[in-house]
């Protein structure tokens, strides 16, 4: 096993100088500003396309907010206690048909 | 550091000119790593275009200029690493696939009968290339890395930052089934050479 670690290590040392560092061509660096320059229009490009969408995110998401708060503003504030609720959503008058009397009159009925 | 730290923050800062003198400092030690990761001299120029590409759109997010070699490395082992996995989807080259030819020139590249040091040379090449294409891409980048451009496990540990005990183990695995394919195409081209006695 030894003897083959020991080729496969001269292998590999033999695989670099085989394989020497290449020059660059002549287009090298034209094609490498070239390739940047694309890359950034696509890039700036999708930068444009998510601040179109984050824009539009904000204002459906004032839309929302403004919907569910308008009519959390128009909901009329209870006034008064419970009783006092009651007796303007019960008018008086409109008790007798149920069968209810109020209190003065039904106090008049006893005495 | 083949340039100074103040080159890498003008390059950093978006001076064009600056990038461009650091590209021409490194640009001939990545095109011969990726020479030798990739094996396919028609690429390298395409992939290193493509490792100094992204150095330009991730130069602000290097911290310090003293990472910068080691970072350099990480985006050579991933362009490399993304050729190699499109190559591989395009057409599978293993040990299993070895022709006669090739069995032959292993035999010759191992110790036979050279003839001319260019055509050694290319042996070296095929059967090099032959042996690693029994790991997985990712072992074949680690493996020469360090077995081929010598790299330290430290300098290793900084490019793919995980411990040295996991590389080692990683490096051993790696190291093994090349060494098993190797015994292997020497077994297979000496029973061809005795085939032919």
């Amino acid at each position: 096993m030894d003897q083959w670690n020991d080729e496969l290590k001269s292998l590999f040392a033999s695989y670099k100088a085989a394989v020497p560092d290449p020059e660059a061509s002549a287009n090298f660096m034209p094609e490498l500003w070239r390739k940047i320059e694309s890359r950034g229009s696509v890039v700036l490009r999708f930068k444009k396309l998510t601040q179109v969408f984050l824009a539009a995110a904000a204002a459906i998401s004032i839309v929302f907010v403004t919907m569910l708060s308008v009519p959390a503003f128009t909901r009329s504030e209870v006034s008064g206690s419970y009783i006092e609720v009651l007796a303007d959503a019960y008018p008086t008058e409109g008790l007798a048909s149920h069968g209810i009397l109020p209190r003065d009159g039904a106090e008049a009925n006893t005495k | 550091m083949l340039v100074d730290f103040e080159l890498i923050q003008k390059a950093k800062a978006g001076d064009g000119t600056a990038f461009n003198q650091v590209v021409v400092a490194y640009r001939k030690r990545i095109l011969g790593t990726i020479a030798r990761l990739i094996g396919r001299p028609e690429d390298v120029e395409d992939v290193a275009q493509e490792v100094f590409l992204r150095l330009y759109y991730s130069l602000d997010q290097l911290r310090t200029p003293e990472v910068f070699e080691p970072w350099l490395y990480r985006l050579t082992v991933n362009a490399s690493y993304d050729y190699l996995r499109k190559q591989r989807r395009r057409n599978e080259s293993r040990m299993s696939d070895l022709s006669e030819q090739q069995v032959m020139m292993a035999d010759a590249a191992a110790g036979g009968k050279a003839s001319g040091e260019e055509r050694r040379q290319k042996q070296v090449k095929e059967l090099v290339e032959s042996l690693l294409g029994a790991v997985s891409e990712q072992d074949r980048i680690l493996l020469t890395l360090k077995e081929v451009e010598g790299l330290s496990l430290k300098e290793l540990e900084k490019i793919y930052s995980v411990n040295e005990n996991a590389l080692k183990v990683r490096l051993f695995r790696a190291r093994q089934r090349v060494l098993n394919a190797f015994e292997a195409t020497r077994a297979s081209a000496a029973k061809s050479v005795h085939r032919k006695d």
